[in-house]
This record gives C-alpha cells, sequence and structure tokens, in this order.
C-alpha cells in the first residue's frame, strides 16, 4: 500500500493508526467493499462531482440533540442550513432517552435548596472518567451547561420538571424534561427548526465526505430515499457545504462490526439499548478524510439491563431502585458476587466475567416502597420481572441450588441488619430491611451496550482535528460521534448537556466559516 | 411473509438460463404465473378477478364476489381470531370499503408513493389515538416519542404486508392492519 508510506504533517497514515487501533477499524471496512488506501489520498474522500445536486452553506448530519442544536444555531447566524437523517425518523437516540440533562446551578436545583457549580459538575465528570476527559472539553461542558440548559427553555420552549440524582454525580443535577424522554427537546428544537426554514431530509444517508485538493471538506456524498439497513437503496446524490458539514451522527453502540473492533468481548451476545441506527459508518467516513479519533474503546454497557426484555426496557428502573435494599445473585452458585451498588463499569464487567446473566432480587417490603408501580406492573406484565410465593419456587425457576442461595440470603440479611456488608461492601441504605418477606420479586439482569465515550477529536470551537494535529479544514462535530468529553465514563445525564453545548457551538462556528465557493 | 409484484417478477426462462436449481425455479415459476394484476376496475370482492387460479382461500370458501367489508364481519369479526386485518393488504381493506386506488393515488397515470397528508384527509390522528387507547401493550397511535406525529406508513402498508415500528426497540405483539 503506497498509503504507508504517505506523509501526512510528519505522520504517516498508518503510524497514526496503530497507535489508535483506527486501522484495523479501517480494515474492516475493506472488506465491506469501501475502497480504502487504493494508493491516492483522494480515495479516502469522494471525488468532486461534476454537479451538485444541492448546496447550503452548512449540511448537518444526524438528527439528535447535537445535530438540531447546530442547524439552528448556524442558521440564526446567518448562515443556509440543513439537516440531512438516515432513518425514516428523525431523533436518533436523542428521542428515546431518559430526558435528564445534568446542569449546575439551575432553577430547580435552586428550588431544592441544592448548591452546586461549574467546577464541581467538572470535578465529578473528570473523576468519573478516570482523568482521561480532555479538560478544555469537559470544562465547556460544564461551564455552558446551564446556559445551554436555558436555552433549551426559554427559546426553544422545552420544560423540565424534576430533579433527579445519578450515580458518579456529587449532588442531585439532573434536571428531566416534563415527559421524562428527550423527546421533549427534540420535537421542539425540531418545531423550531422548521420555522426558521431549516429541511430535516430523512432517509437521507451520508456515504462520503468530499475535499477539494487542499484536503478542505467542501461536501457530501449522499443517497436519497434510502431504507435501512438495506445498502442498496436511495439513489447517489451529492450536497455542498460552503461553508462546513457537522457532523452529528450520534454513538455506534449497535455497529456489531466496529465495537467488536474496539472491545472484542462485546459480540452479539450484547444487546443494546440504542436506536438500530446507530452505527459508526459516518466516525469512518470522517476518519478516512483525515479526521483523527480518540478513545474509542471505551464503551459503556448498562449493568442494569435484562436478556428478557428488548432494548432499554423497565428492569433498569426495577434493578437501580433495588440495589443496596436487596442482593444480586450468580444463579449457578446461588451466592452473591459483586457490589450492587458499584459503578456502571464494575459491575458490567463483573457480569460478562462471569459469563451468563445474573439475577437481582426484592421482597414484598422493598420491591413496592422503591420501585415505581408502573415499572413494576409493566415488567410483570412483560415477564421480565417475575413473583415467586417462596423462595424455593424463585430458586427452581432459574435453576438456582436451593441450600446455597438460603444460605447466602440468611448471610445477606445478616449485613442488612447490621447496616454492613462484610463480602462486597455494598453501601445498604438505612431502610433496607432482610429480604425474607414473601413474595419475592425477581428479574435476570445481563448488560446492554449503551454510550460509545470516544469518537472524533475536537477542539473547544468543536472542529475536528486531522491527523496533522490541525484542524480539518471545514469539518466540525458535536454529540456523541465526538470522544474525550467524557473520558472514561460518561456520568448519566451528561449527554445532553454535551451534545447542546457543542453542538450550539459548532453550529455558531460554522456559520462563521468562509465560503469556499 | 413476502407478497408478489407484477413489477418483480422474473420470466422462468431468464432464471433457467442463469441457472438457478430447480428448488429455486420452482418457487419463482409459481411466483410468475400467481402474481396478481392490479385490476382497478374489478370488484374487491371478485378476488380471481386479479388473483386468477391463485388461492387466496380454501375451495369450500363462500363466494364473495359481490360481497363488501360488512358482509365479511359475519364470519371475520374484528375482535376474533378470524380477523381480517394483518391476513389482507391495506389497500385491500380499503377497497372492500368502498375506497378505491383514485382515493390515495389522486388521478396520476403511474400510482407511486402516498403521503401521511393524505391518510389525514380521512383519518384524525389524535381521535385516532383515542379509539385505541386501550390496545395492549401500549397504544401503537401515541408514544412519547412521536406522539400522534408518526408516519402511517411506517407501520401500515397497503400493497405489502404492514410491519410494528415500534418493535425495533420494544416487544409489543400488535397485529397491524
Ligand atoms: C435509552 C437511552 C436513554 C438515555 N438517557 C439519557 C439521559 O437521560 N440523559 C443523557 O444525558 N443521556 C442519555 N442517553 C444518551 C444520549 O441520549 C445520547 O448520547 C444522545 O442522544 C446522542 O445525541 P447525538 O445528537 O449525538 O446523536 P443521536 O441523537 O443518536 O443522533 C444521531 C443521528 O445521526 C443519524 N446518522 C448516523 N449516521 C448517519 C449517516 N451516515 N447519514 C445520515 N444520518 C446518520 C442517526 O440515525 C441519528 O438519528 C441515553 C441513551 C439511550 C440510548
Ligand atoms: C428507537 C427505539 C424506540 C422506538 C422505535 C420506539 N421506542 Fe418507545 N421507548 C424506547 C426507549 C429506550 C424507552 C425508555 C425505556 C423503556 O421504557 O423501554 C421507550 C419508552 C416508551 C414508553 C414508556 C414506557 C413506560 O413504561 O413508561 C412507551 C409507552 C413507548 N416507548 C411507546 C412506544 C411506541 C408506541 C412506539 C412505536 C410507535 C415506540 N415506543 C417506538 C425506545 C423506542
Ligand atoms: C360465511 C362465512 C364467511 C364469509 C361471509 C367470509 N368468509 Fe372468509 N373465511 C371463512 C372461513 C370459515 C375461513 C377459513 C377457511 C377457509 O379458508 O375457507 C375463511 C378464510 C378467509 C381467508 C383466509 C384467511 C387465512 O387465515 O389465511 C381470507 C383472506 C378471507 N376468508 C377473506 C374473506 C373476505 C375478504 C370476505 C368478505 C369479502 C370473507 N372472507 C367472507 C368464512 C367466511
Ligand atoms: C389506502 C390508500 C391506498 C389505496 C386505496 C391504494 N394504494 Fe397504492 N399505494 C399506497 C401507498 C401508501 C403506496 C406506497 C407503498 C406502500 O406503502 O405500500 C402505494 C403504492 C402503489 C404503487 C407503486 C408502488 C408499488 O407498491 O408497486 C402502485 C402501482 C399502486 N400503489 C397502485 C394501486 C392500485 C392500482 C390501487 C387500487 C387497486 C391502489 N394502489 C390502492 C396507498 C394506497
Ligand atoms: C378516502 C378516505 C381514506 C383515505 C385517503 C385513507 N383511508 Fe384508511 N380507511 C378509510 C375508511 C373509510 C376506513 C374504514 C373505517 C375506519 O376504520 O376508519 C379505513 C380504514 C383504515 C385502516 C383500518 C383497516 C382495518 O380494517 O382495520 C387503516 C390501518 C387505514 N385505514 C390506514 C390508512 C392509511 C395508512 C392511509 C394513507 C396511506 C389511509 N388509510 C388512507 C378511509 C381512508
Ligand atoms: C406504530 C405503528 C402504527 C402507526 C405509525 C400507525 N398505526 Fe394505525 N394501527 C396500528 C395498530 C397496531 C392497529 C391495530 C390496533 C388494534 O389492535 O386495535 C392500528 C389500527 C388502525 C386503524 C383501525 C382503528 C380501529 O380500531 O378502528 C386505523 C384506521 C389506523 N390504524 C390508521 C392509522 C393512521 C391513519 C395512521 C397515521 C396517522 C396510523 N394508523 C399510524 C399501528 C400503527
Ligand atoms: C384489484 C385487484 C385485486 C382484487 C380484487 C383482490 N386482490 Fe388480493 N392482491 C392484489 C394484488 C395486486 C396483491 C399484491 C399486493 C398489492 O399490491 O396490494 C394482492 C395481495 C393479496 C394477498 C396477500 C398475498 C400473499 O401472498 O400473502 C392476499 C391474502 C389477497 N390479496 C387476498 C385477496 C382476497 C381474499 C381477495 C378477494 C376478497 C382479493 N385479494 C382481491 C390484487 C387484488
Amino acid at each position: 500500500m503506497k498509503d504507508d508510506t504517505e506523509e501526512k504533517g510528519g505522520l504517516t497514515r498508518r503510524g497514526f493508526l496503530k497507535s489508535t487501533g483506527g486501522a484495523a477499524a479501517v480494515a474492516g471496512m475493506t472488506v465491506g467493499g469501501l475502497a480504502v488506501g487504493t494508493g491516492e489520498a483522494a480515495a479516502a474522500t469522494g471525488p468532486m462531482p461534476k454537479k451538485w445536486n444541492e448546496t447550503y452553506d452548512v449540511v448537518v448530519i444526524g438528527s439528535g440533540f447535537a445535530g438540531l442544536a447546530a442547524a439552528i444555531e448556524a442558521k440564526n447566524a446567518g448562515a443556509s442550513a440543513v439537516v440531512i437523517e438516515k432513518m425514516a425518523v428523525h431523533g436518533g437516540n436523542s428521542i428515546i432517552n431518559g430526558g435528564d440533562f445534568c446542569a449546575p446551578g439551575t432553577k430547580l436545583q435552586k428550588e431544592a435548596g441544592v448548591q452546586d457549580s461549574p467546577d464541581l459538575m467538572y470535578n465529578d465528570m473528570m473523576k468519573a472518567g478516570l482523568y482521561l476527559n480532555h479538560p478544555e472539553l469537559a470544562r465547556t461542558v460544564a461551564d455552558q451547561a446551564k446556559d445551554a440548559l436555558e436555552w433549551c427553555e426559554n427559546y426553544i420552549g422545552a420544560k423540565f420538571t424534576r430533579l433527579n440524582f445519578h450515580g458518579g454525580h456529587s449532588v442531585k443535577r439532573a434536571n428531566q424534561t416534563a415527559n421524562a424522554s428527550g423527546s421533549e427537546v427534540v420535537n421542539k428544537m425540531l418545531g423550531k427548526a422548521r420555522a426558521l426554514g431549516i429541511e430535516v431530509q430523512t432517509r437521507t444517508k451520508m456515504v462520503r465526505f468530499i475535499a477539494n485538493k487542499d484536503g478542505r471538506i467542501v461536501g457530501i456524498e449522499v443517497r436519497t430515499g434510502y431504507k435501512f439497513p438495506d445498502e442498496k437503496s436511495g439513489k447517489t446524490a451529492y450536497i455542498k457545504a460552503r461553508k462546513a458539514v457537522i457532523l452529528t451522527s450520534g454513538g455506534f453502540s449497535e455497529d456489531l462490526k466496529l465495537r467488536q473492533i474496539e472491545d472484542p468481548r462485546l459480540t452479539d451476545k450484547f444487546g443494546t439499548t440504542n436506536q438500530p441506527g446507530a452505527t459508526g459508518e459516518a466516525l469512518l467516513a470522517a476518519c478516512m478524510a483525515g479526521a483523527m479519533d480518540v478513545q474509542m474503546d471505551w464503551i459503556q454497557l448498562g449493568p442494569w439491563t435484562s436478556p428478557d426484555e428488548k432494548g432499554f426496557g423497565h428492569v433498569p428502573l426495577f434493578c437501580e431502585r433495588l440495589v443496596g435494599y436487596g442482593p444480586m445473585i450468580d444463579p449457578v452458585k446461588g451466592k452473591r458476587f459483586f457490589k450492587e451498588t458499584g459503578n456502571r463499569k464494575e459491575r458490567a464487567d463483573a457480569i460478562i466475567l462471569l459469563g451468563h446473566p445474573v439475577i437481582i432480587m426484592g421482597d414484598s417490603y422493598s420491591v413496592p416502597k422503591q420501585v415505581f408501580p408502573r415499572a413494576l406492573e409493566k415488567g410483570l406484565e412483560s415477564g421480565a420481572v417475575k413473583k415467586f410465593d417462596t423462595l424455593e419456587a424463585l430458586a427452581k425457576n432459574y435453576n438456582i441450588p436451593l441450600s446455597a442461595l438460603q444460605q447466602e440470603i440468611a448471610r445477606w440479611n445478616s449485613f442488612v441488619e447490621k447496616k454492613k456488608d462484610d463480602d462486597f461492601d455494598c453501601m445498604i441504605f438505612k431502610d433496607a430491611r432482610p429480604t425474607a418477606a414473601p413474595p419475592f420479586y425477581a428479574a435476570r439482569l445481563w448488560p446492554k451496550v449503551h454510550h460509545t465515550m470516544g469518537g472524533l477529536v475536537i477542539d473547544k470551537n468543536a472542529q475536528v482535528f486531522g491527523l496533522d494535529f490541525k484542524p480539518l479544514k471545514g469539518l466540525y462535530a458535536a454529540g456523541e460521534v465526538t470522544g474525550g468529553v467524557h473520558g472514561a465514563v460518561r456520568l448519566g445525564g451528561v449527554a445532553m448537556a454535551d451534545c447542546l453545548v457543542f453542538g450550539r457551538i459548532a453550529g455558531k462556528n460554522a456559520a462563521k466559516e468562509k465560503s469556499w465557493g | 411473509m413476502t407478497y408478489k409484484r407484477g413489477s418483480a417478477v422474473i420470466p422462468a426462462g431468464k432464471l433457467l438460463a442463469l441457472g438457478f436449481t430447480l428448488a429455486v425455479l420452482l418457487i419463482f415459476s409459481i411466483t410468475v404465473f400467481a402474481a396478481p394484476k392490479r385490476v382497478a376496475t374489478a370488484k374487491p370482492g371478485n378476488c380471481a378477478a386479479c388473483h386468477g387460479q391463485e388461492k387466496v382461500f380454501s375451495p369450500s370458501h363462500v363466494d364473495t364476489k359481490e360481497m363488501a367489508y360488512k358482509d365479511c364481519l359475519g364470519c371475520h369479526e374484528k375482535t376474533g381470531p378470524q380477523k381480517l386485518q394483518g391476513k389482507l393488504p391495506g389497500s385491500h381493506l380499503h377497497r372492500l370499503r368502498d375506497i378505491n386506488c383514485e382515493k390515495c393515488h389522486g388521478k396520476a397515470k403511474k400510482a407511486g408513493e402516498v403521503k401521511m397528508k393524505q391518510c389525514l384527509t380521512c383519518h384524525d390522528a389524535d381521535k385516532l389515538a383515542e379509539k385505541t387507547a386501550k390496545v395492549k401493550p401500549e397504544n401503537p397511535h401515541t408514544s412519547p416519542h412521536y406522539g400522534t406525529s408518526l408516519d402511517c406508513n411506517l407501520c401500515h402498508h397497503q400493497h405489502q404486508k404492514s410491519e410494528n415500528y415500534c418493535n425495533q426497540c420494544h416487544k409489543y405483539d400488535f397485529t397491524v392492519p
């Protein structure tokens, strides 16, 4: 491959790819039939088309939080803008999310008497992220989250009505939308975008970036009328971006091939909580156009999901309300195996190491007290949560050795009595009682892929980095497609802050670019 | 289930030339001869007018030539296992109610895509959501994500088997008419 020796700002492409693990990813794409490394640098981007089908100042790829925020800001800064979306419906993961938006010093916090500050949020993000976060990016999110939330409220018209707590934060700072879903923000942003004259073109998939001979991104190649996941569907078209392209294509949790390159454990044994279109081809297309990626192998699994229901489901709400009240059991041994109140990553890793689903259980004291009635009712209805009159029946159902289970429950109960877990140091809540009062409730747990922390390298202006450490001209990115903001662990509720803050920055800055033609 | 369409049919001779196995050829040739036609003037109950010899139901089935939807209901009530919903393409369910091709496609020479706007000339999305509020396990016509604005055509197909869009992420056992 001639590519190997080609110099790009002092770094050879191969040398770089090796260092990030991206080489394997690109190799994977070659198998998929995309021409990579055929010799010329231009092969990584599409050829300049003879004719552009459409022209805008700013072209936004992806219609989630980040993309819609970017398009609205670009338009308000005087640029013409379009949003393209490959799926039949707008919204990506944003429209199915839980609506928790972390920001410090908000109205809801003040009403609840919570003391908070950007510094405190920044410290929480860094600590959870194992200090792998790019400090400048994390700082930008912490500093501007409140402003972004107020923009959603005052300009977009979204309502936030509840203050929630998420593990890893020092204080309650998750401001939840009125309908407990990201759709409150997405649908109102979509309404705003339309009112501003921004078109959102669904079933339009970005296939390749197009660069001019200086490597500046000048537009994209798309397939219109695309029907996910049929790669042959649709027709090729070219969209010119006079000022810039903004990539807001989300994460790659649903991309089996790419995620296994980054974390080989994540085979098809693992489902996801994501929308099916959360795949990485747009991210890889940016890499092929010369963008740099970072921390791609930090992929977050939710330890609270169930193999007995699809997607996110109801078991997370059952499980997360029960930890610290009831034990988590390995059914093969009938014994506990890990700290129930450990963080997302520790717990998911522990279950994966066992290699089979585990059980979280509670009794007729803890369950009705802790679990939202709707989640319990829906969980029981779908069969993902089960109810048993006796411990024997529970053991029989999950094939747990009965005497081992009985001993372990007695042991757990003794810890609950003294509020101290000698085995795994689980946090036992003050009002917890021994798990002894039938009926018992239980659900199986098996982690699902939830969030991809890694992605494209950006600077605090949302400008994408090239392999020469310089901004890749004409390309901005924001949201889950970028990496560095969260480091090793994305804390609950911080993705919304990230997407809205950097989406807005990307939009404003893209609009300020000089037109190339 | 795949539906057969005139446009997708491959002549049996060509298949032979391509050297397909006999088994494949058999399946395809059945398709060829059975492909229903879209005879716009045929009475909706006159299955044979479009389906020809294809067996759309058993030979002992009552003659439906002159029937409309309400006449089917006596034996195919909507709440029972014999319901026609999910068994007949949407265009059939419409035509049996006297909603002909033109009411969706207009007078265009070549019928094509039909926008959701067209469905809403006869159906009211909000009223529909009220009507199906009690459907288990969830109301298909509203959701926290899309409200009542989700495109009907993502679920209801008029010329193919309908789908359940929600099941990309949920497991709702709907029968989608
Ligand atoms: C079930 C669930 C609950 C969550 N809850 C919360 C929460 O409460 N709080 C929080 O902060 N975070 C939460 N998250 C995380 C958060 O929702 C996501 O990180 C966030 O929505 C990402 O937004 P985005 O704009 O970057 O991408 P998305 O919203 O995913 O949008 C990207 C869009 O780009 C499209 N796209 C991809 N490739 C292409 C292409 N080649 N061409 C055209 N379009 C393309 C995709 O189809 C998608 O629509 C949750 C995530 C999930 C899955
Ligand atoms: C792209 C994925 C996706 C699609 C498609 C989708 N949903 Fe959801 N839905 C979710 C997620 C994630 C949640 C939140 C967690 C949960 O309850 O599963 C949710 C929650 C819900 C809830 C609230 C559940 C509760 O018990 O509070 C309802 C109701 C719902 N969806 C209905 C629908 C309907 C109806 C459709 C089809 C019109 C649909 N959804 C399509 C992902 C999706
Ligand atoms: C007198 C009662 C009766 C009437 C009226 C009737 N059907 Fe049926 N239909 C049946 C019975 C019984 C069966 C099942 C056995 C069979 O296929 O004949 C059936 C089967 C069918 C099937 C096959 C269903 C399957 O499960 O595959 C279709 C399609 C069908 N009917 C359509 C219609 C339509 C459309 C009408 C009205 C135009 C109609 N029927 C009127 C009794 C009736
Ligand atoms: C209730 C509305 C409706 C009725 C009635 C209807 N169609 Fe359609 N038709 C559609 C929709 C929607 C599509 C787009 C494809 C789909 O969703 O199935 C379509 C697509 C088509 C297409 C082009 C694509 C394809 O599937 O081949 C043709 C041709 C067509 N219809 C012919 C007809 C004819 C002929 C009739 C009357 C026998 C008819 N349609 C009745 C809604 C309707
Ligand atoms: C010209 C009026 C008209 C148009 C246009 C129309 N429909 Fe209908 N549709 C009806 C009538 C009338 C019925 C029967 C009464 C009812 O259920 O509302 C019906 C019934 C239905 C049913 C229920 C069928 C059953 O047997 O359960 C569905 C689903 C449906 N329509 C979907 C659509 C979709 C999707 C479109 C657009 C592609 C559409 N309709 C366009 C008039 C129309
Ligand atoms: C998420 C999939 C989905 C979407 C999107 C959807 N429907 Fe339905 N629709 C269903 C299901 C499922 C049923 C059957 C409900 C039941 O079991 O009674 C249904 C039933 C109907 C009926 C018959 C209602 C009755 O009981 O009389 C009509 C009419 C209808 N749909 C029209 C529409 C129209 C018009 C739209 C767009 C505005 C639409 N649907 C969008 C899934 C959907
Ligand atoms: C106007 C022409 C026409 C009439 C009349 C008609 N059909 Fe069809 N039918 C079609 C076409 C064309 C298709 C292929 C799907 C489509 O385009 O709607 C089809 C598809 C079907 C299918 C699905 C095919 C499959 O392989 O599963 C069934 C079932 C069916 N028709 C049953 C009936 C019955 C029962 C009647 C009589 C009550 C009937 N049709 C009357 C044209 C017609």
